[in-house]
C-alpha cells in the first residue's frame, strides 16, 4: 500500500509513491555516495523491474510506503514494512537518495511523520528497524521520535577496509515524545 | 531453484519439498502447540493455496525450503533466506512436529542444517529468531554456539500476552571451535590430486 499525504514541517511531505519516483530509485541507489551504508549497489535495476515493484508493493498489504518529498520534489522513500497486523508490529526503513541534501534534517522530519502515523493512524503496538551504526544522523533521528536500543549486530558488512555494525531499535506509542 | 536438497543427519534427513508434504505442513501451521512456540509460517488454507505458495517459493532464488524426516515419516520443516551477498543466512521457521517433541530430532536436523551452512556453504554467518519462552529451541541453539545480539521486547503475542523475541547469531568461528569434527566429506586423500 502506499501512505496518505502527510505534510510536516520545513519543506517535508510524505506522499503516495508514483511510478515515476520509482524509476529515481534506480539512479539513486546505484550511487557510490549512498552506498556507505546501504547496499550492494547491484541488482535488477531496469524500468520494467521498477514497474514491478511498484505494483507489488501498491498491492501488498503488509506495508505501507511513501515518497518523501521536500519542497514538492522527490528526495527518497520510507515506509513500514511486513507488518504483522495481529502483533501490529512492523519493520521501518528510510532512504534518501539525493545525497546532495543530506545534513537537512529531512530524515527526521520524515521519520517523526512516519512514526507519529504509525501510533495515531495505524495503532501499531511496536516498530522495529536497523541502521547502520556509524550513521549517527540516521541513529538519532530515530532517537528523537522514541528508538531505544534492542541490540547491536557486530560486523554486519565490510566498507574500505572496516567492520560496519548495525544498531537495531525498537520504538512503541509510549515512547513517542509529547507533541502538544 | 530454492527448494533444498538432501542433508544428511544421524536420525533425521533435510530432504526437497514435495507437494505431498503440503497437507501437514497445513496441520502444524494449524497446531496451537506450535503456534505458541513459532511465528507460522503461512495461515491454514485450502489445498489451492498451499500450492500456489509452494510455487511461489521454488522461484524465490533466495529463500530455500527443506522438509525434515525421521525414517519414512515427515517430522518437521526447515526454511530460511540466504543473504543477497551469499555470506550469511537467516532461519525463519525450523518447525519440528509437536507430537514428535522431545525425541532429539530438532538437535540432530539443526546440526546437519549447520554443517550445511558452515562445512559445505562456507558462511560467514546464520542468525536466527526465538521466542524468549522457547526453552527447548534456546536450548538447541545455545548447544549449537548461538549467541543473543538483540532482544526485542514485546513482540509475539499469544495467549493474552506479549512474549519477548532474542534475535541470535552464530559465526563461522564457533561452529570451528564446537564443532570442527562434524564435516560433510573426509579430507582429500593426499594423492587426490596427482
Amino acid at each position: 500500500m502506499f501512505g496518505p499525504r502527510l505534510d510536516g514541517r520545513d519543506g517535508v511531505s510524505l506522499v503516495p509513491s508514483t511510478l515515476d519516483d520509482f524509476k529515481l530509485h534506480v539512479p539513486w541507489m546505484l550511487a557510490p555516495e549512498v552506498g556507505r551504508f546501504w547496499g550492494p549497489r547491484f541488482g535488477e535495476m531496469t524500468e520494467e523491474r521498477q514497474e514491478e515493484r511498484f505494483n507489488k508493493t501498491g498491492e501488498d498489504e503488509s506495508q505501507i510506503q511513501w515518497t518523501i518529498s521536500y519542497n514538492d520534489e522527490p528526495v527518497g522513500f520510507t515506509g513500514i514494512f511486513d507488518i504483522d497486523w495481529i502483533r501490529r508490529d512492523g519493520e521501518s526503513g528510510i532512504f534518501i537518495g539525493r545525497h546532495d541534501l543530506f545534513g537537512r534534517g529531512i530524515a527526521s522530519e520524515a521519520i517523526r511523520l512516519r512514526t507519529d502515523f504509525a501510533w495515531r493512524e495505524l495503532r501499531l503496538h511496536r516498530v522495529h528497524n536497523w541502521v547502520a551504526h556509524a550513521n549517527r544522523g540516521s541513529r538519532r533521528a530515530n532517537e528523537k521520535v522514541g528508538y531505544k536500543q534492542m541490540g547491536l549486530f557486530r560486523h554486519s558488512y565490510f566498507r574500505s577496509g572496516e567492520w560496519y555494525d548495525e544498531w537495531l531499535g525498537e520504538a512503541y506509542p509510549h515512547t513517542f515524545p509529547d507533541q502538544r | 531453484v530454492a527448494l533444498g536438497g538432501t542433508i544428511r543427519g544421524k536420525t533425521t534427513t533435510l530432504r526437497l519439498p514435495v507437494e505431498g508434504d503440503l497437507e501437514t505442513y497445513n496441520a502444524w501451521m494449524a497446531d496451537m502447540r506450535l503456534r505458541r512456540a513459532h511465528r507460522v509460517w503461512h495461515e491454514p488454507a485450502m489445498p489451492a493455496t498451499w500450492k500456489e505458495r509452494f510455487k511461489e517459493i521454488a522461484k524465490d532464488k533466495q529463500t530455500v525450503l527443506w522438509s525434515i524426516d525421521a525414517g519414512p515419516k515427515l517430522v518437521g520443516f526447515a526454511l530460511g533466506r540466504l543473504w543477497t551477498m551469499r555470506n550469511g543466512f537467516d532461519v525463519h521457521h525450523f518447525v519440528i512436529d509437536p507430537e514428535e517433541w522431545r525425541k532429539g530430532y530438532g538437535s540432530d536436523a539443526a546440526l546437519a542444517l549447520h554443517r550445511y551452512f558452515f562445512d559445505y556453504l562456507d558462511l560467514r554467518l546464520v542468525t536466527t529468531e526465538l521466542r524468549a519462552d522457547n526453552a527447548a529451541a534456546l536450548g538447541i541453539a545455545d548447544r549449537l554456539g548461538y549467541i543473543e545480539f538483540a532482544r526485542g521486547h514485546e513482540v509475539h503475542y499469544r495467549d493474552g500476552a506479549y512474549v519477548d523475541e532474542l534475535k541470535l547469531r552464530m559465526d563461522k568461528e564457533s561452529w570451528q571451535e564446537r564443532w570442527s569434527a562434524e564435516r560433510e566429506y573426509p579430507p582429500l586423500a593426499a594423492d587426490a590430486t596427482r
